[in-house]
């Protein structure tokens, strides 16, 4: 009672002082404008939130009617026949079911450990190939690569065999303004999405079920529907690109990053130094990129620097990374870029090296939307902060470049991964009724650069005394598991929780080139005098050139009337050379160990059925365990060796036979199934939500059990 | 009240009494928002602010994003007001820090501002309060030669006043004394048609009103005259198609002029 009565006390107060905050500024007297401005400040500021909270409330309370009987009508098609009232989906990237098996059996990860003991574990078959934007796309639109248009992260153009990001094509504004040197654009750039097919989620949000969606891959351009949506994997940084680090350093080298990073030098004026961060093109089409200059202040007793960047200045320790750092690149006629990256101060003494994030799109202020509706990413922003917005935001290529060492990469892995948890419990929170799916991809991340400590014969960790390699894979599991823990003890019975991976993983030791492979057995043929290529096939003469392979798993035929300078017939000649080439290249051996190198050559016309198959490879393929295509290879270049060992630290990789890495499904219900796969998901979320499925769908809905007795929560 | 802090204040403003009030009330309000804005930066936590801003916008967001959700609305809603209480409370020791000076200035310019000198030929009241009504009874006006009356002395024995209605002659500044149970106190009479420094009542003790309304030294605390105050006209400033009391003149523009400096200045308020 006394509490009460001290709250109802607290109450009244704050309402008198907000009463008469109200008249003051309603009806300034001369002796309340003693306050001053000071007071008019504070008081105008927090007037002005409670004024528009007010506003939006009257706002509500007037279309309340009409919006409850929508709703009403809606929800009762919606959950109408519902099995369930809120589904939470938490995708792990790449979460391995013979890892967290073995984990689990070691008596490790108690939450996974309960959801497979009173729920269901079981592997998730993957598609083909098994990689994260094909999986993820399958996953939301419920039907094979063949109806949603995505084969890999790379798709060729047919004109020039060179490649373009298969999810999204970004184009500048057709029509420009020309004054004197500038080239003003007339509009916005044009974001095409090239993911075909209807997410699930966009059925669901039709029939009155509210949807939050957090980082799921493929999903930029985020698309309309009634829900809240924020892109993840294939978002691109403000450059445009995947992700572009930036290495200042005092160091003069002319060697370049092979991918994913730029090299700009750090030079001394006086006791200080400048350098800057490129950003995108400019877009008055004045040449040139758009720079950010910034400055450091060495203090080699403390060891420390300051950067001052724009009008911020900050201090960072040597092997510290800075927060997010807002940057501007202008223009001029007052266009400006805005972006956000991070700075780690990597060396001040003898050289000065500072590395610098992919300058990711400003999520508080996006030049390009990144979210649905576009206040998402701002609502997300302003309540937790700036956060990475780039779909590969975990720079692997600088770890691989060794611009950063493992635990820097870890830091940075593990601070992204902090805020996308507290994006997806807010989402957890904002919605008590419908879906709510995210996805996580530190485990994939972690995985492809750390797996060469799993692996004691791995190449790339031949140097390393014994000992001394860290359980990093076994900390980022236990980590995941808390992670379900907590998600554990937000839900109810009528909950159903699922935990996914698109694929699994394994080892990638050895590299192959298949191109070499194709060049050295007469598929391939460069021009005269050559005997490598350069990168994206230069050198290569395609008159006499009757297959390649680009990307991760595809290999094209050379067809007449599809490729450029096609030579391979459509029909019977290039059904045979596709059966020449399975019969040889399945089962390939590596020489140097004996292993198989390739346990599948999988026929695009057998893999896939819709109306994009003409995109796809003509031939999956199927790597063994230990290998993958070569990182030459990828970027369609043809090298003297077929087999080399891989060095890189990214040492793990799940682009192989897809039938080796499954992913995984974990549920708090029983589901009535035994080979689950990714393509399933979607009908299954209709069906427990009472919808109809559309006739296209590939997949079919599990039988998931009423609400099971709750497993005991596990801290 | 004449204090030797307000000595420098009345040297600097005799430089611009031949302005314009209205220009003069601009001038102040605009240097009084760039002031307000580069302490509010220098003694506030502006991190700290920034982020309470931005909750706050979050939460409005909110309110918009999940609107068909009932319990996140209203959620919202009280997140709204905790986050606007807390905005304030990062915003009271700024605007502490600032009052004194502020209501110090505010109280010298009230001196010119707030009240029209008399003009020649114009009307006005002198009220004498007195201790008790016997010394009400006593008392007398003694008056300069320019300054005469036009009607005997009205006593309001229930108020223990006494008023006189006087003209004034010419420009000039006149003392007036009053005499009563053997002492005599006297109070200054402004006659000028521009912008003077002005004090409408005389005062004995009551320190804080003597503060705020008072130009002039304290009456004796023997006294048996507790207040001499002449009903000078108040200044009404013509902007804007309207007419404005120079204080709330002062509050709006330097509101409007701080809300432009912190922009320019990229200062969180």
């Amino acid at each position: 009672m006394r509490l009460l009565s001290f709250r109802q006390k607290r109450l009244g107060q704050l309402l008198a002082a907000v009463l008469i905050i109200g008249l003051v500024l309603l009806f300034p007297l001369r002796s309340e404008a003693y306050a001053g401005p000071g007071a008019g400040f504070a008081v105008l500021s927090s007037f002005w939130t409670i004024f528009v909270a007010f506003l939006y409330s009257f706002y509500a309370l007037v279309t309340w009617p009409i919006r409850q009987l929508l709703r009403l009508f809606r929800r009762r098609k919606a959950y109408g026949k519902a099995q369930v009232k809120r589904v939470v989906i938490v995708g792990f990237d790449g979460m391995d079911p013979v890892l967290v098996n073995r984990f689990m059996d070691e008596g490790k990860l108690p939450n996974f450990t309960q959801l497979r003991d009173h729920g269901t574990f079981r592997p998730l078959r993957t598609t083909f190939p098994a990689i994260s934007p094909v999986a993820w796309s399958t996953f939301q639109t419920g039907v094979n690569p063949g109806k949603h248009n995505i084969y890999d992260f790379l798709a060729r153009d047919l004109k020039n065999y060179l490649p373009y990001l298969s999810s999204a094509q970004i184009r500048e504004p057709k029509r420009h303004l020309r004054i004197g040197k500038y080239s003003l654009p007339l509009g916005k750039a044009e974001i095409k999405g090239l993911r075909k097919g209807t997410p699930f989620w966009h059925w669901l949000g039709k029939a009155g079920v509210f949807c939050s969606v957090i980082r799921v891959p493929a999903t930029f351009p985020p698309e309309k529907f009634p829900g809240v949506l924020l892109s993840g994997m294939c978002v691109p940084d403000l450059k445009g690109s995947q992700g572009t680090f930036c290495f200042c350093t005092t160091r003069a080298s002319c060697d370049k990053f092979r991918e994913g990073g730029v090299r700009i030098p750090v030079e001394r004026n006086g006791a200080r130094f400048h350098s800057h961060i490129p950003g995108p093109e400019n877009p008055l089409g004045t040449g040139g990129v758009l720079r950010a200059d910034f400055k450091i202040h060495p203090d080699t007793r403390c060891n420390q620097a300051r950067i001052e960047i724009d009008s911020e200045t900050f201090t960072l320790k040597v092997g510290e990374y800075s927060e997010w750092i807002s940057v501007k690149f202008k223009a001029g006629m007052g266009f400006t870029a805005h972006g956000i990256c991070r700075f780690y101060l990597k060396e001040i003494s003898p050289e000065v090296e500072v590395y610098v994030t992919p300058v990711n799109i400003d999520p508080g202020r996006p030049d390009l939307p990144i979210s649905h509706p576009v206040t998402y990413s701002i609502y997300l922003a302003k309540l937790f902060g700036p956060y990475a917005t780039l779909g590969l935001a975990e720079d692997t290529w600088a770890l691989n470049e060794e611009v950063l060492d493992d635990q820097a990469f870890l830091t940075q892995c593990y601070g992204n991964h902090k805020d996308r948890e507290r994006m997806f419990f807010d989402a957890l929170e904002k919605t008590p009724q419908g879906l709510c799916a995210c996805v996580f991809d530190t485990t994939d991340r972690v995985q492809h650069m750390f797996w060469r400590y799993l692996d004691k014969d791995h190449p790339a960790v031949r140097d390393v005394p014994q000992g001394q390699k860290p359980r990093v894979i076994q900390d980022l599991y236990d980590r995941m598991d808390n992670l379900i823990g907590r998600v554990m003890q937000q839900i109810d019975e009528q909950t159903l929780l699922l935990v996914i991976s698109d694929h699994g993983f394994k080892s990638f030791a050895r590299c192959m080139n298949l191109n070499a492979w194709l060049h050295q057995n007469g598929y391939l043929a460069l021009k005269a005098g050559k005997s490598e290529s350069g990168d994206w096939f230069e050198d290569v003469d395609w008159s006499r050139t009757r297959a390649y392979t680009m990307g991760l798993n595809g290999l094209y035929l050379n067809l007449k009337g599809r490729e450029r300078e096609g030579i391979v017939e459509a029909g019977a000649e290039a059904g045979a050379l596709k059966q020449d080439l399975r019969a040889k290249l399945d089962g390939l051996v590596d020489p140097a160990s004996g292993a198989i190198g390739i346990t599948g050559m999988f026929d695009c016309d057998a893999v896939y059925a819709g109306p994009y198959v003409d995109n796809a490879p003509d031939l999956i393929v199927g790597y063994g365990e230990g290998f993958r295509a070569s990182w030459d290879s990828v970027m369609g270049k043809v090298t003297s060796k077929i087999f080399e060992d891989n060095l890189k630290a990214w040492s793990g990789d799940h682009c192989v036979d897809p039938r080796l890495v499954p992913g995984v499904l974990f549920s708090n219900r029983k589901i009535a199934i035994e080979k689950p796969a990714i393509v399933d998901v979607a009908p299954t979320i209709l069906k427990l939500f009472g919808l109809e499925l559309p006739s296209y769908f590939d997949g079919k809905p599990w039988v998931v059990a009423s609400a099971a007795p709750q497993p005991q929560k596990v801290a | 009240m004449v204090t030797p802090s307000s000595m420098p204040f009345r040297l600097l403003s005799s430089a611009v009494l031949p302005a314009s009030p209205l220009l003069l009330v601009l001038a102040v309000s605009i240097v009084i928002g760039l002031l307000m804005v580069v302490v509010f930066r220098y003694t506030s936590d502006q991190k700290a602010i920034g982020r309470a801003k931005d909750r706050l916008k979050a939460h409005l967001l909110a309110v918009r994003l999940f609107q068909d959700q009932l319990p996140v609305v209203l959620r919202a809603y009280a997140r709204i007001l905790r986050g606007t209480a807390r905005y304030l409370r990062l915003a009271f020791r700024p605007f502490l820090i600032a009052i004194l000076p502020i209501t110090f200035l505010i109280i010298q310019l009230d001196r010119y501002l707030g009240w029209m000198p008399l003009r020649p030929a114009q009307t006005f009241l002198v009220e004498a309060r007195v201790e008790d009504q016997a010394a009400g009874n006593e008392v007398e006006l003694q008056l300069p030669p320019e300054l005469v009356s036009s009607a005997p002395a009205v006593h309001i024995p229930g108020d223990k006043e006494v008023v006189w209605r006087l003209v004034a002659q010419r420009e000039g500044q006149y003392d007036i004394h009053i005499a009563a149970v053997g002492q005599t106190v006297s109070k200054q009479v402004l006659v000028s048609p521009g912008l003077a420094r002005i004090s409408p009542v005389r005062l004995r003790g009551n320190f804080w009103e003597r503060m705020f309304t008072s130009g002039e030294p304290a009456l004796a605390d023997n006294s048996p005259i507790q207040s001499i105050a002449i009903t000078y006209p108040p200044r009404v400033i013509n902007f804007a198609w309207m007419e404005w009391n120079w204080i709330v003149l002062f509050f709006v523009v330097s509101l409007i002029a701080g809300f432009i400096f912190k922009s320019v200045l990229g200062i969180q308020i």
